[in-house]
């Protein structure tokens, strides 16, 4: 029989080597960087989920001491190599990364519009400077990666030197923030993609973390626009007026003007069990949904979900009489005492929940697939009010004053006086405490107590221990014949 | 000896020889009629030259002729002409003896033509006619006759003056049997390579649900393990051990097609004639591609030219499992639970155990002690010496154990086959089977994610079955979302939810309910038609062409349903999904045998080309249809588009393309060669590594033939073989060596909320990939002894290089999935052995056959500097670690883990346990605590301490077959039984807190000096008792199971005859009706991708059964 009996095409399927031919196909190579945006694990792993886990504000939940383990371990500072959301996290970056440096490679072989390669590069560098801040971030020592790696290299890699990670973020954002082709506001069907502004905000945050205040400041001034509290000209950027408004997950209320990076998910996609890290639906607000939720008529319309991540008393005193409280927590232990619904009482149970993400039953899929794994509601990696905060810091940090008349007594009161709060005075604390209000749930939290240096002192009751978990161990299945090495914090080497 | 596989008696004969000798002779009639003709060289020796002219006459006339005044008679054996020496006249004896007369026959009915008749102890004695009569004068009554025929097993019986009918069987000790190779028919004595055979006599009626169980104990060197005791589920079949780390599924052969791995479910057994095993690569190498895990060839039964036979075989049946966990109950289990809370510093959930009582036997819910099981097979047989044909139908249908109304098999078969000859040099034929299965299935079988097994053992005995208190059934849960989806029994009370027991741990009862009805079905047509010629004598042409045509797919309806609060079912919806596939392959082969001087060979050469794959699936999900139970479901329910789901798939056609040669030879068969050679090249491949050559020789000596051998009446033959070849594996996904673009890297952008497909390629290109070869060496030897005695004895040494697997690469590599690459080496050492005993002891007719095997697997090699792989390590559900791992120089995917040195007694035992620096090992542990091994003596507790603690795969399995017919009764025994691994047994759920616990919780720790081996209990579980994998959790894997035993009685002849049958046999037939093992959980026998993990295993039925043979 001849060979070419023997020699059968793939069915149904392109090879990478002739594929990103033309335009269509390098756009699907760009959705598939996007969507590790959205990435979530099969074990119901998202860095919001782990950094709300770890955080004061909550509690890991769920049914039991082991349910979901991998935020189990952040709630009580068990978390070592073996167990924990570190496997999920590294693959998440390690995959957006892998899928920007592919494409980036491939683009100036594909046959379209050279403006538009230019763009597509641009949002690559842009989303992977995103992946790897998470991943310096959460794994401090990590190879540095910028093209796929040859078949031989697979095993060789090592860990490069932090600040060499550090420096190839802002190389990256500034790249394309340099790009002409990189739009800075975008309409349409393009909503959620990139643009300049997203570009400026995530480096300002960056350079923030580097506690390079006067950079991020400028940075993020670029993003707030020269009058806070109104329209940035530039980016189109605008608090929205109703706080409750950003919480809404109907597609009229998703990539409004308050988002600069924003977490895209959808309920029509279809998501079922066979495959739970396929859906395209926003697993967050099923698990965050109080349990065995039983209503009354007039009740709120909560979707029974899977009671994780309670809100902490803690949070719950600080927030009470603020007029984000209601959009915030979910008061269950009122509702009930009242008779108002009734639900069954989780690991961990506080009687408080996040409101922010949980599962309604108006916002029930309309389409097919399991019902818990298809809500559909946005989250936001950075929105405006991060941003104005985040300068205010960057501001005080970087030595100026917070009274009235100031930058950041501007920034700062532009959010409160969103919600009607009055205007106070910027200080380091009021803002902190400022940005956990307005951002309660949001994944920003914990960050905030380890970029600062509060977390020993904030966390150290829940277990946190200084020098350790200010980080998460490399994950112990990517040392196995590799030459990487633990994080000195976790027992390694490195 | 001459041999020429099988032709016809038709043949007529046309031969003119004067004065040549009676060798040649025979050999031109065996040479035109294209049969065999086997006798001993040492017969021929006597005889007379022969002068012969006969024209157009049968091959019988032909033989007479020839053997007039010869001291030879022949008896004809299907296409096989046997020459028997005729005894020395018979003397007259004295007058007053008696003469006794009658028949003799074979098995079959069929007359003996030439046995001897001798007086016992004499020399005196007589040989049948055509007819099978004989008549000799015996010296008194008292006189003993001998029966005997070469092949046969000789009978002794006393004379009788009434006409005696005496029945002589097939000795299976005979050298004269054949088998089965690829590609032909061998002789037993001849072969070279290492081959286990089993004949339909031995399983045909035995009560089996899928051709592989009938490998289980009959045969060394094979591992059968059924995964689960659902009936119609498959069963993992082993030859010789793990050869490879992915797919150790042997090649199926059915009738010469190619059967994919486990699509064997179609066979009915009772259609089998024979089934061989080539185990070592001398034997197997001409399979070359996939033989690598052995090969099964499957020969079906065939016509015979004579009357028509019609048989049915019947039997009806009910089962029932053979052994209950032992659970707690109510009052028991609530004291524990409290003492697990009150250990956390918390308040006990149960004020008063003691008021509970009993509580709920959830396995007495599930259990069915009467299930129904029964199998009808009707087969019509016969020919002409034109055409022969043979048809069958079969219907089984069988009720599972646990959950009948969702646990359920059903089978009907057809199947037919027919050969015509065309002309004197051409035959056509061809084989058709055609099947529909039915099955309805648990779902979950081995899962500890829910089910009704793993329900029954986790739910806590507090809930009750059905809720009766009609305050409690009016409240929350059972009025949540206004009562939809709670499931009710017959008088509307609904089934009890539990309040402490939630994830997928639901209440049995309603989760059949919520099921009910959802099936899967399969439609399996499987032929070939093959045409033989052979234009000139000793050269044979085939031309054969096969497939497989499967259709299959389920229909599911989820109704609204509310089993607990985290398993609901919001919305309806119905789900069918539909497959086809097409299987082919297209074989001609090309044989020339021949004899020069005793030297006999025949070499084969052949082509073949094969292709699987091609397998089209779609899949349609509506939701929210108006209905609310399965037999209201239809897709006719047009519900909105959105909720309309449709997805599909194709599949990729693997192809292979094969050359192949083979080289028989013998000399006067008592030096013994075989060589093979296979080139494969196959679609799994890139281009530089398309092509496999896989060669095979073997040797073997007959000693027992040779001039010097002492005449002896101990060993009666002996046989020591030996072969070395290599067989190639390419059981691996499609497209491996390229990197292919993935789908479903979507996501959503824009106002209007679209989802725009992202593609990213799935893993990293491997140009490299290329054929896993598994090496193997065997010696072996055959023996036959003491006249009823053989014995087999195989040691082989069996070598994979370049296994290929998915080897998890590292993820900051940021594939998607794992490349497939050439990874490992692997070893499988051991012995098989066989010994069997046929013969008579006193009146009974006895048949023993027991086997045993041995395998040690090592993995040889891991990569450059790897000593350990995590690819297809087991995990169970939350606990610490993985539990199973593959470490250089151990056992694939051995049990791993932490290393107990019994229990903490005291505060002083704890603050004891230090390291050589006198640090404590376990300062946080507590008494009632695990004493972990600090196996790297670094003075703390951690991963790093863990090692092996045992291996899932059996290394030792053995079978014991004994029959025995006495008058008409037949009574026949099956023992099998495996050992050397250990059962994980994972039952209880480490994430549910208020799981139930087994009896054995019972004698848990409580204070010191009550426990060495069950710790405390406590629900956080600081020094992870429980959830760290340990040889807490092994038991001894060992059994031996006695699966079969059944009594028969045949009736004798002058009942059936008035019915006009030949045969009439009835049976009661026990099954698994005890088993031996220290095992605690259902069932020793584990299968699965990894053995020997217990996540509430559906154990094996004890079933008790009648049965009827006719044969008319």
């Amino acid at each position: 029989c001849s060979k070419s009996f023997i020699t059968v095409d793939p069915k149904g399927t392109a090879v990478e080597s002739n594929y990103y031919r033309n335009q269509t196909e390098a756009f699907n190579g760009l959705i598939a960087v996007y969507d590790v945006v959205g990435w979530q694990g099969s074990m119901y792993i998202t860095k919001v989920g782990m950094a709300d886990a770890a955080s004061d504000d909550h509690y890991a939940g769920g049914g039991g001491a082991t349910d979901v383990s991998g935020l189990q371990v952040m709630t009580n500072y068990t978390v070592d190599a073996a167990q924990g959301p570190s496997s999920e996290l590294w693959q998440k970056g390690f995959a957006g990364v892998f899928r920007a440096n592919l494409l980036l490679t491939k683009l100036p072989g594909a046959t379209m519009d050279e403006n538009l390669k230019k763009r597509y590069a641009a949002e690559c560098k842009l989303l992977r400077a995103h992946f790897y801040f998470d991943l310096i971030r959460l794994f401090k020592n990590v190879p540095l990666i910028t093209k796929p790696l040859a078949n031989s290299e697979t095993y060789s890699v090592v860990q490069a030197a932090p600040a060499d990670v550090w420096a190839q973020i802002v190389k990256d954002l500034q790249d394309a923030i340099a790009e002409s082709q990189l739009p800075d506001k975008v309409a349409g069907a393009e909503l959620g993609r990139v643009t300049k502004g997203t570009a400026h905000a995530l480096l300002g945050k960056v350079y923030l973390w580097q506690q390079k205040y006067t950079e991020a400041a400028t940075e993020l001034a670029e993003v707030n626009g020269a009058d806070p509290g109104n329209v940035s000209a530039k980016y189109g950027y605008n608090l929205l007026k109703n706080f409750g408004d950003l919480w809404k997950s109907d597609n009229a209320s998703k990539f409004n003007s308050e988002s600069i990076f924003e977490i895209s998910f959808t309920s029509l996609s279809g998501g079922t069990w066979n495959c739970v890290s396929c859906t395209e639906g926003n697993v967050l607000n099923i698990m965050v949904g109080p349990r065995g939720y039983k209503p009354t008529a007039g009740a709120p319309d909560y979707y029974s979900g899977w009671s994780f991540l309670p809100v902490t008393q803690d949070l719950y005193d600080l927030m009470h009489y603020d007029p984000r409280f209601k959009y915030t927590i979910a008061d269950l232990d009122s509702l009930e005492k009242n008779g108002i619904a009734r639900y069954d009482k989780g690991y961990m149970n506080t009687g408080y929940f996040l409101e922010k993400f949980a599962a309604r039953s108006s916002n029930i899929t309309k389409g097919g697939g399991n019902t818990e794994l298809n809500f559909g509601q946005n989250m936001y990696e950075i929105r405006l009010a991060d941003s104005y905060l985040m300068e205010a810091e960057a501001l005080i940090k970087g030595g100026q004053g917070g009274d009235v008349g100031t930058r950041a007594y501007k920034l700062l009161n532009a959010v409160r006086g969103r919600v009607g709060l009055p205007a106070v005075a910027a200080t380091f604390d009021v803002i902190m405490k400022e940005r956990r209000m307005e951002l309660a749930g949001e994944g920003q939290r914990w960050f905030d107590l380890v970029r600062t240096g509060l977390a020993p002192t904030v966390l150290g009751s829940r277990g946190f221990k200084a020098n350790k978990n200010e980080i998460l161990p490399i994950p112990l299945q990517e040392l196995e014949n590799t030459k990487l090495e633990q994080n000195k914090e976790y027992g390694g080497t490195k | 000896c001459l041999h020429i596989s099988a032709k016809g008696l038709s043949q007529q004969i046309t031969l003119t020889e004067k004065g040549a000798p009676l060798k040649k002779v025979l050999r031109e009639v065996a040479r035109q009629a294209g049969i065999s003709v086997v006798y001993d060289e040492t017969q021929l020796a006597a005889t007379n030259p022969v002068t012969i002219s006969v024209k157009n006459v049968s091959v019988q006339a032909a033989l007479d002729k020839a053997l007039e005044g010869q001291p030879l008679s022949y008896k004809v054996d299907g296409s096989r002409i046997t020459l028997i020496k005729l005894p020395p006249p018979a003397t007259i004896s004295q007058d007053s003896s008696l003469t006794v007369s009658g028949r003799i026959l074979d098995e079959k009915g069929d007359p003996i033509i030439g046995a001897t008749i001798r007086i016992n102890g004499t020399s005196t004695g007589t040989t049948t006619d055509a007819a099978g009569k004989f008549s000799i004068k015996v010296p008194g009554p008292k006189s003993q006759l001998a029966f005997s025929f070469i092949g046969y097993t000789q009978q002794v019986l006393q004379a009788s003056a009434n006409p005696m009918t005496v029945r002589l069987s097939l000795s299976a000790t005979s050298l004269t049997e054949t088998v089965v190779v690829g590609y032909g028919i061998q002789k037993k004595s001849v072969v070279t390579g290492s081959i286990s055979s089993i004949k339909s006599a031995e399983f045909e009626n035995q009560p089996v649900t899928r051709v592989e169980q009938v490998l289980q104990g009959r045969t060394s060197g094979v591992t059968v393990v059924a995964a689960s005791g659902q009936p119609g589920s498959a069963s993992a079949v082993r030859i010789r051990g793990n050869t490879s780390f992915n797919n150790n599924d042997p090649l199926w052969v059915v009738d010469g097609v190619v059967v994919d791995n486990g699509g064997i479910s179609y066979l009915n057994q009772s259609d089998i004639e024979s089934i061989e095993v080539l185990k070592d690569a001398a034997s197997a190498a001409i399979y070359g591609t996939r033989a690598a895990n052995g090969v099964i060839l499957v020969t079906t039964k065939k016509g015979k030219a004579g009357k028509l036979s019609v048989s049915y075989n019947g039997y009806l049946g009910t089962s029932a499992p053979a052994r209950k966990l032992k659970m707690l109950n109510a009052m028991e289990y609530a004291t524990l639970r409290n003492e697990a809370l009150v250990a956390d510093g918390k308040a006990p959930l149960y004020a008063d155990p003691k008021s509970l009582g009993q509580g709920t036997d959830w396995q007495a819910q599930i259990f069915n002690n009467s299930a129904a099981r029964q199998n009808h097979e009707v087969s019509l047989s016969g020919g002409n010496d034109k055409s022969t044909f043979y048809t069958s139908f079969g219907f089984m249908k069988q009720e599972g154990i646990v959950a009948s109304a969702i646990s359920n098999y059903q089978r009907a078969s057809f199947r037919t086959n027919s050969a015509h000859k065309i002309a004197k040099w051409l035959t056509f034929g061809e084989n058709i089977g055609y099947s529909y299965e039915k099955t309805l299935s648990l779902g979950n079988t081995n899962s500890e994610f829910g089910g009704p097994l793993s329900s029954a053992i986790n739910l806590d005995p507090i809930t009750p079955v059905v809720e009766t208190d009609p305050a409690k059934a009016n409240a929350s849960p059972y009025t949540n979302n206004g009562g939809l989806g709670i499931w009710r029994d017959a008088n509307g009370n609904p089934y009890g939810i539990s309040g402490v027991v939630g994830q997928e741990i639901t209440n049995p009862l309603a989760y059949i309910k919520a099921r009910l009805g959802n099936y899967n079905w399969a439609h399996n047509l499987v032929g070939n038609a093959y045409l033989e010629m052979e234009p000139i004598k000793g050269l044979k042409v085939r031309s054969s062409l096969g497939g497989k045509l499967a259709f299959y797919g389920s229909e599911t309806f989820n109704p609204i349903s509310y089993l607990n609060s985290s398993t609901t079912n919001p919305r309806t919806n119905f789900a069918r999904d539909q497959n086809n596939s097409l299987a082919w392959n297209l074989e001609n082969t090309i044989s020339y045998s021949r004899i020069i001087n005793s030297h006999d060979f025949t070499i084969l050469v052949g082509q073949g080309a094969y292709m699987d794959g091609h397998t089209a699936n779609t899949n349609v999900v509506y939701y929210d249809i108006p209905a609310t139970n399965f037999k209201g479901a239809s897709l006719n329910f047009n519900t909105a588009q959105a909720n309309r789901l449709a997805s599909g798939k194709d599949g990729q056609e693997h192809r292979v393309s094969s050359l192949f040669a083979r080289l028989n030879y013998n000399y006067q068969e008592k030096y013994l060669f075989t060589a093979i050679v296979r080139r494969d090249g196959s679609s799994r491949f890139g281009p530089e590594f398309k092509y496999g050559t896989f060669p095979s020789v073997s040797g073997g000596w007959v000693p027992s033939k040779e001039y010097f051998w002492p005449e002896n009446k101990v060993i009666d033959f002996l046989k020591i073989r030996g072969g070395y070849g290599t067989v190639g594996n390419d059981n691996i996904t499609d497209n491996g060596f390229l990197s292919t673009i993935g789908d479903g890297r979507n996501y959503t952008l824009g106002s209007d909320g679209k989802i725009w497909v992202g593609n990213s390629p799935n893993a990293p290109a491997n140009p490299g990939l290329h054929w896993e070869e598994t090496r193997q060496s065997n010696i072996g030897f055959e023996m036959a002894f003491l006249q009823h005695f053989n014995f087999t004895f195989d040691w082989f040494n069996k070598k994979t290089v370049g296994i290929l697997m998915n080897p998890r690469v590292p993820t900051y590599t940021g594939a998607f999935g794992n490349p497939p690459a050439n990874v490992a080496d692997n070893q499988n050492r051991g012995v098989d052995l066989e010994l069997g005993y046929h013969g008579n002891v006193g009146k009974v007719k006895l048949n023993v056959n027991a086997n045993a095997s041995y395998v040690k697997n090592t993995v040889l090699y891991l990569g450059e500097g790897v000593n350990y792989i995590t690819t297809s390590q087991q995990t169970f559900q939350s606990s610490t670690y993985p539990i199973t791992r593959t470490i250089l120089g151990q056992a694939f995917n051995a049990f791993y883990g932490f290393k107990t040195n019994g229990i903490f007694q005291t505060q002083a035992d704890v603050d004891n346990y230090k390291d050589a620096k006198g640090n404590k090992i376990q300062p946080n542990a507590k008494p009632g605590d695990f004493r972990w091994v600090d196996t790297n003596g670094d003075g703390q507790i951690t991963d790093a301490d863990r090692q092996i603690l045992g291996n899932p795969t059996p290394t030792w399995t053995y079978g014991l077959n004994i029959s025995a017919t006495y008058k008409n009764f037949d009574l026949a025994l099956f023992a099998q039984g495996a050992g050397g691994n250990k059962i994980f047994q994972g039952l209880r759920r480490l994430d549910v807190l208020n799981a139930n616990y087994q009896v054995k919780a019972l004698g848990r720790w409580t204070g010191a000096g009550t426990s060495n081996d069950y710790p405390r209990l406590i629900d956080s579980d600081p020094n992870h008792n429980f959830s760290n994998p340990s040889d807490f959790y092994l038991e001894d894997g060992s059994y031996v199971r006695l699966k079969v035993l059944q009594l028969g009685y045949t009736l004798s002849n002058q009942i059936i005859k008035r019915i006009g049958a030949q045969r009439v046999r009835i049976y009661v037939t026990g099954e698994n009706l005890f088993t031996f093992t220290k095992y605690t959980g259902f069932d020793p026998e584990i299968g699965g991708t990894i053995s020997s993990i217990d996540r509430g295993i559906y154990p094996q039925a004890r079933s008790y059964m009648v049965g009827l043979n006719v044969t008319f």
